[in-house]
């Protein structure tokens, strides 16, 4: 277990070696929240509730995403299509290292540092602008929202897995992993909360994975939900979580297949 | 008991044929062509336990495809592959554990990291005690001289020091086998050489058993006393080096070096000639009339000096290789 550390030890000591580029990264992250913040700050003026959200829990609702996207979207993964192009993967499977944990803790170094940033970010943010700012003290609602965030975190990992495994079998991963996060961004609820929009559509998104990302710890830790909500959302996510984990093994099996078989 | 056996290994890849134009290319988006690629085609040989055996081949000839059917990269097509006990292709944790695999143009290092963080990472991935940690580590430190640069960022290193770094790092468990892939590539010949030693030295200190390719002939020379050759995915010459020119080799080299200019046409007649500088003849000789030319010059020509010997071994190889061999 001790090896896994070291994982994301060296992965640590790895972004210290990227310090510029980690700042600017965080800035990228800090100005998109601040658009989105003044954009709503903007279409609120003198209306107190749009779409069944007060102004405050809006605004939370964005100042919070810094910390989700840290918590959830952070990741290294898109590491393994290279090192499956590359052919460095080999240099994993000759070392008695499951490759798979080995990711897992490589994410874990990303999260931990973006994390850490976006808590410094929220707490400026708050007193800078000093927004009404809703903070959750219902220990049910925090720790079904921390289970929620550990749900997260696992299907966010599952889903950009089985995108850099396109490696396996193509050498054109960028462009489709592009793609495919600018959707998730839209359908994981990072522009605005999901259920805003028509309910016949939010019917279908609840379905989706995506929601679980971003959007169901908020909302959980916003508040006023019911039982229902609660029970539901946790089903379907663990749903897609079974089925997102049994793919992950089937692909990684297939694909180390077809790599072990193309020889790179 | 043999630490490798390979025997009847064959790897056979499917390789997606293309065609050139926009309208085959993108028809065969839809209907792909095959055609397969006996990268190696039915091979066996044995390996006893600490021995160092040269692998050799041109570019293509199924060097790098047999070590990683050796190490579990690669799964055979067909035939049986056994390294200690183990089918590679199972890749058990107790059989990577016992081997490494040394690819001059890959690496395992992390980049920007000084490599002993690397280190630190393989002695938890190997699970060794901190006492045999730090005892290889200084072993091989001293060995490779590589002082204080595993302190340094990986990026930072020349090539030559981070060659070495990398074999640190896959020998600081010790693997009882070791596939070493072109290890000196890219390297200049101070350095060629002292890889070379390190690796003489590490198969005689730890009785390791290594199987290593490369294109310099002078690795395998110095190090291997028997060498493997395959040529088109086959096996075709497997013993002793010294032998090989033995087995493959018609002639001799005679040198010859006269006090005068020489009839060139009277020369010719005993074998076929190579070079004339000034006076200086190099003739090549069939094998069974070595002895009687060099006693036809000495007594019927005014000789100073006359040296025969063997053809080079880089020669026999490149006979081999371009398919003369048989002719």
């Amino acid at each position: 277990m001790l090896k896994y550390f070291y994982v994301t030890k060296n992965s640590l000591m790895e972004f210290l070696a990227y310090r510029l580029n980690f700042v600017l990264w965080r800035v990228r992250v800090v100005v998109s929240i601040l658009i989105t913040y003044f954009l709503w700050l903007a279409i609120y003026s003198g209306r107190d509730r749009i779409f069944n959200y007060t102004q405050g829990q809006m605004l939370t609702y964005i100042i919070l995403l810094t910390f989700l996207s840290g918590v959830v979207l952070s990741t290294q993964t898109s590491r393994v299509a290279e090192e499956i192009n590359s052919g460095n993967l080999s240099n994993y499977l000759i070392r008695p290292l499951n490759y798979l944990s080995f990711n897992l803790f490589r994410d874990l170094a990303d999260k931990l540092i973006n994390t850490f940033f976006a808590i410094i970010e929220m707490a400026l943010i708050l007193l800078i602008f000093r927004p009404h700012f809703i903070l959750q003290t219902n220990p049910l609602n925090l720790f079904f929202f921390i289970l929620s965030l550990i749900m997260a975190v696992i299907l966010y990992f599952f889903i950009s897995l089985l995108l850099s495994f396109i490696g396996f079998w193509s050498r054109e991963v960028w462009a489709p992993r592009f793609i495919f996060f600018i959707l998730v961004a839209f359908l994981a609820g990072t522009y605005f909360p999901l259920d805003i929009v028509p309910r016949p559509i939010y019917a279908l998104f609840e379905l989706l994975p995506f929601t679980y990302l971003i959007f169901f710890p908020l909302k959980i830790y916003l508040g006023n939900i019911n039982g229902f909500f609660l029970i539901k959302g946790f089903a379907v996510s663990f749903f897609w979580l079974i089925i997102l984990y049994q793919l992950v093994k089937i692909v990684w099996q297939k694909g180390l297949k077809a790599y072990t078989a193309e020889g790179k | 008991m043999d630490t490798i056996t390979v025997s009847g290994l064959k790897k056979y890849f499917r390789v997606f044929k293309r065609r050139e134009g926009l309208i085959p290319t993108f028809s065969s988006l839809f209907k792909r062509k095959y055609f397969e690629v006996k990268a190696v085609d039915d091979i066996s040989f044995t390996i006893q336990e600490g021995e160092l055996v040269g692998f050799i081949g041109p570019n293509g000839a199924g060097k790098t495809t047999t070590l990683k059917c050796l190490s579990g990269l690669l799964f055979p097509s067909e035939g049986l592959v056994n390294v200690l006990g183990f089918k590679p292709f199972e890749r058990k944790n107790q059989f990577l554990k016992s081997i490494s695999l040394v690819m001059g143009q890959k690496n395992q290092l992390w980049w920007d990291l000084p490599a002993v963080e690397s280190f630190r990472l393989n002695k938890e991935i190997y699970e060794l005690d901190e006492e045999i940690y730090q005892k290889n580590l200084r072993e091989l430190s001293e060995l490779l001289e590589v002082g204080s640069l595993i302190n340094q960022p990986v990026r930072s290193l020349s090539l030559g020091s981070r060659m070495k770094m990398e074999l640190i790092a896959a020998l600081i468990h010790h693997p009882k086998v070791l596939f070493l892939d072109e290890p000196t590539i890219g390297l200049d010949i101070v350095m060629q050489k002292k890889m070379r030693d390190f690796i003489g030295n590490y198969n005689k200190k730890y009785k390791s058993t290594i199987l290593l390719t490369s294109h310099y002939m002078a690795d395998v020379k110095e190090l291997c006393r028997r060498i493997i050759i395959i040529n088109r995915g086959k096996l075709i010459y497997d013993g002793h080096l010294d032998k090989l020119s033995q087995k493959y080799s018609h002639h001799k080299i005679i040198t010859a070096q006269f006090d005068n200019s020489v009839d060139i046409q009277k020369l010719s007649q005993m074998g076929e000639i190579k070079s004339v500088i000034d006076k200086k003849v190099i003739l090549h000789i069939k094998k069974v009339n070595a002895r009687q030319a060099a006693v036809t010059l000495l007594e019927k020509f005014k000789v100073s000096d006359i040296n025969i010997t063997e053809p080079e071994i880089e020669d026999i190889i490149s006979i081999i290789f371009e398919g003369k061999a048989h002719a």
